[in-house]
């Protein structure tokens, strides 16, 4: 299943806005909101989310090597605009699983 | 509607520990139960783990057949990824999806390889699910919010909460952390019951299933209080006082066994199991430690000489081996302490490290001749008691997911996959860990009063599926638990089998299974460390 960058974006968004009002999260998620610093997800938190994605999606895509990427930044954080860019990137482009396509920040 | 088989799951459990607890008067309405039914010793399959475990009781076949050999699996490909297991691991139809699709109702509460839940008709609350994500993984939609009514609900404790249990547990040799631990299982518990008892009354299901999994994290974490004579006795009024905790989870536990059961009524089917057994464990086999020792494996770097964070077997490290390992030069590797399995690397384009495949039968058979030698320098013993092939033990379309070698070691433990410079060393304190004999035990409608021996664990799908009265598919490699039935109710009401109503389908078609990633997951890792795996 194909999605345009932008319906991939809402569709991340809105899954973390339903999932956050469990946490009693009041700040608004936005797409530079970072998955661990500021939602305080954990690396298994990231894991069940990319299921989640790739279920909806109907698609498989390298998670584990983005999460490896993130492991190697300065900042071990991840954006949600960077997830969506993954997801797109992925869907859309059929990037083969070597290289998650997305740069160190 | 009502419910007409109930399913608990008790992970972990052994009559090791339960007829003591039964006998002290500790669980009486258990020792009832098993009086006025049916017992056995459940065997499971190899290796006896969890996941791979309660995903045979939920299908009735082998992981070669259903696909889940580990809480990991390493990814295809080069890059020597490892993920963690979900539902697209399972490659076959389970009770849950074969009472669905008959029509019944199903509630499966706290099974593991349940995310991405399955669409049945009912409901589901995957386990091993941190509680942020929950409301991802329950189904169908909006249950959760409705589960937000249930008298004392509490998300944080009810799914995985790292950092709840971390405080709980982190350094549990600290005294003063064992007793929130425990009692925090013991609200778990509760947490879960009280889910139960909301869904039998509220919305019920024909089968409705729950797991307790406290029961293997205490005897991991505490074997040497429930069971001090596989240790040293207790003498200070702390180790008494934490197994006193034990003993306090265990009899509220035997309150909620007591309450289900009045809850689902005598013309329900009841039926519980567990996952494997328990027994003490005191070793520590460094197991890459001696393939690096034999010249199977050698360490990237500075890898061997790293500071290991007071890891013991390594849980830690399993994301970060790809790293660790020299891949040009290894030829034979553990990924998990989890499994016992050992992997052989394969050139298989003539291009790649490994051997070749032309060696592999007789390399991987002088691999296990020289494991099954290796001997306590202390007395001689050997410390590999078994070494199973992939042939041996995961035959099926899926075995080539499993390791090639399955090690069973003397003490029943798990191997440390860290660089050591020793290759066998003693735990701190005894421990808990898998046996491969768990329990049964059943009640209800025709139902006798027996000891039933041994079972296996592929019989516990068919069993839960003849109890709705649904025909065995001819797939399942176990067979329903006749002997634990009065002849003339299994006149009445015979064994049925038959084809799987239908051809699996993955939910995934596209391109496969949806793989969930696995990196640097230190949160499994605090997970696993919690349940003892490391110290």
């Amino acid at each position: 299943m194909k999605a345009p960058r932008t319906e991939i974006l809402e569709y991340v968004l809105r899954t973390i806005e339903d999932l956050s009002q469990d946490w009693d999260y009041t700040r608004e998620v936005g797409p530079q909101t970072l998955l661990f610093r500021e939602l305080g997800m954990e690396s298994l938190d990231v894991v069940v989310l990319g299921t989640a994605i790739q279920e909806h999606y109907q698609f498989q895509m390298p998670f584990a090597e983005l999460l490896a990427d993130v492991g190697q930044r300065a900042s071990h954080d991840l954006s949600i605009s960077e997830l969506v860019d993954f997801v797109d990137l992925h869907l859309n482009a059929n990037v083969p699983t070597a290289g998650t396509g997305i740069g160190h920040g | 509607m009502s419910v007409k088989t109930l399913l608990i799951g008790l992970d972990g459990a052994t009559f090791d520990v339960l007829d003591p607890l039964m006998d002290q008067g500790v669980m009486p309405f258990l020792k009832s139960f098993l009086a006025k039914g049916a017992r056995a010793r459940l065997r499971t399959i190899v290796p006896p783990l969890t996941p791979p475990a309660w995903t045979s009781l939920m299908t009735g076949r082998t992981p070669g057949q259903h696909g889940v050999f580990d809480f990991f699996r390493m990814e295809p490909g080069a890059g020597h990824h490892i993920r963690f297991f979900n539902s697209n691991d399972v490659q076959c139809d389970t009770i849950w999806s074969l009472a669905s699709g008959q029509g019944l109702r199903v509630t499966s509460l706290n099974y593991p390889a349940m995310f991405p839940a399955p669409k049945v008709s009912g409901h589901v609350v995957p386990g091993w699910i941190p509680w942020k994500q929950l409301r991802l993984a329950c189904w169908p939609d909006g249950l959760l919010d409705r589960l937000k009514g249930v008298p004392g609900f509490n998300q944080r404790e009810l799914a995985m909460d790292i950092k709840l249990e971390e405080k709980a547990t982190e350094g549990c040799s600290n005294r003063e952390e064992y007793g929130p631990w425990i009692e925090l299982h013991i609200r778990r518990e509760q947490n879960w019951f009280e889910i139960l008892k909301y869904l039998v009354r509220e919305d019920p299901s024909e089968l409705t299933a729950v797991l307790f999994d406290g029961v293997d994290k205490l005897q991991h974490l505490c074997w040497r209080f429930l069971r001090p004579e596989d240790a040293t006795p207790l003498t200070s009024d702390w180790e008494f006082e934490v197994r006193e905790l034990c003993l306090k989870y265990f009899r509220r536990l035997d309150g909620l066994l007591e309450q289900m059961c009045e809850l689902v009524g005598p013309r329900a089917t009841v039926l519980m199991a567990s996952d494997h057994g328990f027994g003490p464990t005191r070793d520590i086999f460094h197991i890459n430690a001696w393939l690096e020792q034999h010249g199977y494996l050698a360490w990237a770097g500075d890898a061997a000489s790293r500071d290991t964070e007071g890891a013991v077997l390594g849980v830690g490290q399993v994301a970060r081996h790809t790293f660790l390992m020299d891949w040009s030069r290894t030829k034979a590797f553990a990924t998990t302490p989890t499994s016992n399995g050992i992997r052989i690397a394969i050139n298989h384009d003539g291009n790649s490290p490994g051997i070749a495949p032309s060696e592999y039968p007789a390399f991987r058979q002088r691999l296990a001749d020289e494991l099954r030698d290796f001997r306590d320098p202390k007395n001689g013993e050997r410390v590999v008691t078994e070494v199973w092939t992939r042939d041996e033990v995961f035959s099926g379309p899926h075995s080539e997911a499993g390791p090639d070698l399955t090690l069973i070691l003397r003490d029943g433990g798990l191997v440390s996959i860290l660089p050591s410079p020793h290759v066998l060393s003693s735990r701190p304190s005894v421990g808990g860990a898998h046996r491969p004999l768990g329990v049964f035990a059943a009640n209800g409608p025709g139902i006798k009063t027996s000891d039933a021996g041994e079972l296996s664990i592929l019989d516990i799908a068919p069993t839960v599926l003849h109890s709705l009265g649904l025909p065995v598919p001819k797939e399942m490699q176990g067979a329903v638990a006749e002997r634990i039935y009065d002849p003339q109710f299994l006149e009445l009401h015979p064994v049925r089998r038959a084809a799987a109503p239908s051809p699996y389908r993955q939910r995934t078609e596209n391109n496969g299974s949806a793989a969930a990633p696995m990196e640097d997951e230190e949160v499994v890792l605090d997970r696993l460390r919690e349940l003892g795996y490391i110290e």
